[in-house]
């Protein structure tokens, strides 16, 4: 059995030249599902349980489903905007494997019915977005793009679309604002993207991740997509981006439902702690994750979007950054909210103000300058932003500050004083 | 009898002998207490600048509406006070007025307070009317209009302290 | 017709038309939610947060589609989070806690947000007095702060957005109401956010800066002290002016507005009045004034004070004996900016002796414009010409109202030699007036409610008039022209006919000048003194419309009262006095009661014009005026 399903470069070099690929069955999955009706290969996806591994973990065979069927055209949208901190698997899988992710994106289109699909990357993945345009390109003339693809009546063209550096663009009605030449904030929902998205018309907005694992799936079936490893809710591989203070950071493929244990110390990925230390708290996605206290039963936790909840945290987009005991959370805090701050986009009220006031009672607390008060005020002023905002991104924004809090005390009662 | 006369009498005569009690006002004059509640003044800053910004809360306040406010812009120019803002004119009306304080309490920058005159006499309603040159006249000295410099005067109401006990 | 939903708000049952926003459902039970953000005209943005409530729908069983019940009453899904009321639409059964200890909660957190990054600026603040921020700060506010100063944002003060708006960057909350205002509801997105997060400000994308005769609206619309006009800065304290119903007399769209007065003193003390507000009229103006009404000088200082010969006995002496001498050769010319009442007495008089009556005005087809309309609501299915106008500039209101039905789907065709700003929202231009008329001329045809809207000669009016509108509206150049045509007045743009003539002249300053120099004799009745005043015979000194009662009639055929807001300045006489007062003296007998005259000229009393329309008040949001005076009454269309 291949050991990568998504890094497949790893095993196959040059994967990103058009013949090489064409020579390891490239785009069989999108053959297979051209002579599919489209209906079929939704179920498929769903039978398969892929989930989104954009963070939200969203069924992705459901999200097609709810596309508008009396409301025509309908989009595509690849999410290729990874700006949230820690996050570094999409740009892999677009340099390195660029044409399964660009199968994957036709197939949801056929899936769909859309004739145009959209990759929005962020604006400093530039080179990426240059190099997907060739890699399309090349895909047109194999004769995987265009018009009568593959001599059917189905037409496709896929556009690259830059941003200009906002982490709120990823999420998806402020990728699709910005898409439409808008400033890039979120919109009012419901309505969602499948009922009105893109230009008010049902869009599919689906990370890189996701799309790639649609044409495995596609190609070999559902049941194989389940036997390639995962659990019965989480099925399928996963990219972690391992980073923070383990020894070999980086992008790792394994099956959900492996350990924390296993992706952190284990010799083929994280190799542990760097210079041995103790390793104390994980923030499974990101810097929009809870910290989860490093216990054993943290660490023993399968990764999966339902077991990570039973330890306090969100498998999310699975950036997996390791917090060891040099790092101090009152440090730690400063940075993150210091990010929310600088990318909140100002729309709603609790994230704009919040995050700001929160970024400063951070600061002072970290510069030895605050109270006891002061800390009870940060926990307050976090859970007064928390389920009033906007978007998601207030709401992360708190995360990390609420959970180091309530979970390590310790670091924050060391700098305060009466 | 002569003695019940002279027991009922004991009072009276201690008093006689006492110091009297009457200060001689005109000649002489009290003290007033340190709260009370005179004639109007319109205060300045140390530079001369005045303290009122003509926000008319003052005259929002006063339960008589004795208190006549109208408000213009500063330049750097012409600055009367700190701000964008000052009291072009400022009349109290002390036929209306009942020395209540409520417009001390209610100034922002402690622009108005009531002073330590008492003796206000005016010989017609005109008279009674008291402008902004009075009552700038009743305070500290300084000058204005004055010409400043750009930028240096932006605020109108001087720097807040940050709250106690955070 | 929309079905009706049936909700409960704070144990309150409510029925509204689906469709309808829990905020406004709310609003209509009595229910006062807090907002800053939304606007009932626009549509709604979910920005500020500040209308947070408890929001329960009725549970369904997934499988068979019947409601699941609990104790005998439907089981309510409560939202795990507070939702905000503006952007959710009602549902049948829907319940909603505005006032629960966690929609509180939620709503004090709201203002508490905002209130960390605004300035501590009351006391310097036009806006106070009439602050949303400060009075959600009464209700929601928390007693002390928790935010140190020096923590606080500090951002620019006093940036000129064009030379009629100051924005300070500080106080502003971020609603958006501006922007979407401009960008929404007039189509000229000249204001935009900039930056973001924290940094996000406003700033004008037009070159002048904001470059929209509506600018005036916005200041209205802010619920903070951001945006405010550089003509009233730092004029007075709300609650210091006193307030009086009146009608725009720039233009002859007749926007219902309200003006504030108070004591001045650099004015010597006399009562002026400190600035026009807009006053709530859906069928004119909606909440709406263009920055010519908002910004009119009300206070001039060339008024004439008193009649020449300085006493009023020998003046209306004076006058009648002149007009005696010439009996039906003396000519009465008026201009459309005299009131209802003015207009009658000198028509009245006119057609006593026997003598000739005209309105001045370069625009034709007086007789033409006979059928009343209002093309407010227009939508799909009716159709707009404007044809020789630049509504724009000459009648902003109708220019935002053919704008707005072009939006719901009107058909709009613009006819006009050169540009106008018109065109972008038009569903056909043609710079040939000709192609522009045979155009609407089919459009007309497969359409509901038509109106067409022209400036232009006899001609032109008939022209539109040919293709029998619902309404044919003449876009004139004064107030209140068209009341001068319905009493019959005859047009007149030529001042040549006056030559050698004894002219009974009354209206604004470029009537009297150049009936001065035409005319032998000149009886000026007017509100200025110019040179030409100087010249007349006799000077009769009126009252402007800020100093009296009376009507105007709106190009649309609207009969509007305006009433008296500031007393008269010299010895200024209404000018139906002055007329009536030389009548008597030539043996005609004419009213002097406005109400009375009014009756005369249009069969309708003062009361007719007194309807109100409470419903129309959840319309409102920021400080336009409710109309407690009445929205006026369409005059019956002539036979």
């Amino acid at each position: 059995m291949m050991k990568y399903m998504l890094l497949r470069h790893r095993e196959i070099p040059n994967l990103n030249q058009i013949d090489v690929f064409l020579k390891e069955d490239g785009f069989e999955g999108f053959k297979k599902a051209l002579k599919m009706d489209t209906n079929a290969v939704t179920d498929e996806v769903k039978a398969a349980g892929l989930r989104g591994r954009g963070g939200a973990g969203f069924p992705t065979g459901v999200k097609w489903s709810f596309m508008d069927k009396n409301n025509w055209p309908h989009y595509v949208v690849a999410n290729a905007d990874e700006s949230e901190p820690g996050t570094f698997k999409d740009r892999e899988i677009m340099e390195s494997n660029p044409f399964q992710f660009l199968e994957g994106v036709a197939i949801a289109s056929y899936a769909v019915g859309a004739n145009v699909a959209y990759i929005y990357l962020r604006g400093e993945f530039w080179e990426v977005a240059h190099f997907l345009d060739e890699k399309i390109d090349e895909m047109e003339k194999a004769g995987f793009l265009g018009e009568n693809i593959q001599g059917t009546d189905y037409s496709l063209k896929i556009y690259t679309h830059l941003g200009a550096g906002a982490y709120i663009c990823g999420e998806e009605t402020a990728l699709l604002e910005s898409i439409e030449g808008k400033r890039g904030q979120p919109r009012v929902r419901p309505p969602f993207p499948p009922s009105q998205g893109l230009y008010n018309k049902p869009t599919v907005v689906n990370n890189v991740e996701t799309l790639s694992s649609v044409p495995y799936i596609i190609a070999n079936g559902a049941d194989r997509y389940r036997e390639f490893g995962g659990t019965e809710k989480s099925p399928g591989t996963k990219i972690f981006s391992l980073s923070g203070r383990v020894k070999n950071p980086g992008n790792y493929e394994l099956p959900l439902g492996s350990t924390f244990r296993e992706l952190i110390f284990g010799e083929e990925y994280g190799g542990g702690i760097i210079d041995d230390k103790k390793i104390k708290a994980i923030m499974p996605a990101g810097a929009s994750s809870s910290l989860i206290v490093a216990d054993d039963k943290a660490l023993d936790t399968p990764l999966t979007y339902e077991d990570v909840r039973e330890v306090g945290g969100d498998l999310g987009s699975a950036s997996v950054i390791v917090i060891d005991e040099t790092v101090e959370m009152d440090w730690l805090i400063t940075k993150t909210l210091s990010f929310f701050a600088h990318e909140s986009c100002g729309k709603c009220t609790p994230c704009r103000e919040g995050t700001y006031w929160m970024k400063a009672i951070s600061e002072r607390i970290h510069a030895g300058e605050a109270t006891k008060a002061d800390l009870e005020l940060l926990h307050d002023v976090a859970k007064q932003v928390q389920g009033k905002t906007l978007c998601a991104l207030g709401e992360f924004s708190t995360m990390a500050v609420v959970t180091s809090i309530e979970r390590f005390p310790e670091d924050f009662e060391a700098k305060v004083y009466e | 009898m002569l003695a019940e006369l002279l027991r009922g009498l004991k009072t009276t005569f201690k008093m006689m002998l006492d110091k009297p009690v009457t200060i001689q006002y005109p000649e002489v004059k009290r003290e007033v207490r340190p709260r009370y509640k005179g004639h109007h003044e319109l205060k300045r800053y140390e530079n001369g600048l005045e303290k009122c910004i003509g926000c008319a809360l003052c005259a929002a306040a006063c339960p008589s509406d004795a208190i006549f406010v109208e408000a213009s812009e500063n330049t750097d120019e012409e600055r009367y006070s700190p701000g964008d803002r000052y009291a072009s004119t400022y009349e109290i009306n002390y036929l209306r007025c009942i020395y209540c304080g409520y417009c001390e309490d209610a100034c922002p920058t402690q622009a108005i307070v009531m002073g330590k005159e008492y003796e206000v006499t005016f010989e017609s309603r005109f008279d009674a009317i008291a402008d902004k040159a009075v009552l700038l006249k009743n305070s500290t000295e300084g000058v204005t209009p004055q010409k400043t410099e750009p930028g240096v005067y932006t605020r109108s109401i001087p720097k807040m302290e940050n709250p106690k006990g955070y | 017709m929309s079905k009706d939903v049936t909700l409960t708000i704070d144990g309150v049952k409510v029925t509204v038309p689906a469709g309808t926003l829990v905020v406004d459902a709310a609003k209509k039970a009595g229910i006062d939610i807090p907002i800053f953000c939304y606007h009932p005209k626009m549509e709604p943005a979910g920005m500020c947060r500040q209308c947070l409530v408890e929001i329960g729908r009725p549970a369904f069983d997934r499988a068979t589609g019947e409601p699941v019940m609990e104790n005998g009453k439907p089981k309510i899904n409560w939202g795990w989070k507070l939702e905000t009321s503006c952007t959710n639409p009602v549902s049948e059964g829907m319940e909603v806690k505005t006032k629960s200890e966690k929609a509180l909660q939620g709503q004090n957190d709201m203002l508490e947000f905002q209130l960390t990054s605004h300035p501590l600026d009351c006391p310097v603040c036009d806006k106070g007095g009439e602050c949303l921020l400060q009075d959600q700060t009464l209700a929601h506010g928390p007693g002390e702060s928790r935010y140190r100063f020096d923590e606080k944002r500090h951002a620019e003060k006093h940036v000129p957005l064009g030379d009629k708006i100051w924005l300070d960057r500080e106080r502003c909350i971020e609603c958006g109401r501006c922007v979407r205002f401009q960008s929404e509801l007039v189509g000229e997105a000249v204001l935009g956010f900039y930056n973001r997060g924290a940094h996000t400000e406003i700033i004008t994308t037009s070159d002048p800066g904001f470059d929209s005769i509506f600018s005036g609206n916005t200041t209205d619309i802010c619920p903070v002290g951001a945006l405010t006009t550089t003509q009233f800065r730092f004029g007075a304290r709300p609650w210091e002016m006193k307030s009086e119903a009146s009608i725009c007399a720039e233009c002859p769209v007749g926007c219902n507005t309200m003006l504030n007065t108070r004591r001045e003193a650099k004015s010597g003390g006399r009562i002026v009045v400190k600035r026009v507000m807009p006053r709530q009229n859906e069928a004119v103006n909606e909440n709406w004034i263009c920055d010519k009404g908002r910004f009119a000088d009300l206070n001039v200082d060339n008024r004439l004070k008193m009649p020449n010969p300085a006493v009023w006995t020998e003046a209306i002496g004076a006058a009648a004996e002149k007009l005696n001498a010439a009996k039906a050769e003396a000519v009465y010319l008026v201009d459309g900016s005299l009131s209802n009442e003015e207009l009658f007495n000198i028509k009245a008089l006119a057609d006593a002796v026997g003598a000739k009556a005209y309105c001045y005005s370069n625009v034709g087809g007086g007789a033409l414009t006979t059928k009343s309309g209002s093309y407010g609501k227009s939508g799909a299915g009716d159709a707009i010409l404007v044809v020789g106008t630049d509504l724009y500039t000459e009648a902003p209101l109708f220019w935002l109202r053919a704008k707005q039905a072009a939006d719901r789907g009107a058909t709009l065709i613009v006819a006009t030699e050169s540009e106008t700003r018109l065109d972008a929202f038009a569903t056909a231009v043609y710079r040939n007036v000709d192609e522009g008329l045979a155009a609407a001329k089919e459009a007309f045809g497969a359409a509901k409610n038509t109106v067409a809207l022209y400036r232009g000669d006899d001609a032109l009016a008939q022209a539109c008039a040919d293709l029998n509108p619902t309404s044919l509206v003449g876009v004139w150049e004064a107030a209140n022209t068209q009341g001068a045509w319905e009493m019959g007045y005859e047009a007149l743009a030529d001042f040549s006919v006056l030559n050698g003539k004894t002219v009974y002249v009354a209206g604004g300053e470029a009537l009297v000048a150049g009936a001065v120099d035409a005319a032998a004799v000149v009886i000026a009745q007017t509100a200025y003194e110019t040179e030409a005043t100087g010249k007349a015979s006799v000077a009769l000194a009126s009252r402007v419309v800020a100093e009296m009662d009376g009507t105007f009639t709106s190009a649309e055929r609207r009969a509007q009262r305006f009433f008296a807001a500031v007393p008269a300045i010299g010895e200024a006489l209404p000018g139906y006095v002055i007329t009536a007062q030389i009548a008597e003296k030539m043996g005609v007998s004419l009213n002097i009661d406005a109400e009375a005259l009014f009756a005369a000229f249009s069969a309708m009393s003062y009361d007719d014009l007194a309807t109100v329309n409470i419903e129309e008040r959840l319309m409102i949001a920021g400080t336009c005026s409710a109309n407690d005076q009445g929205v006026g009454a369409l005059l019956p269309a002539k036979a």
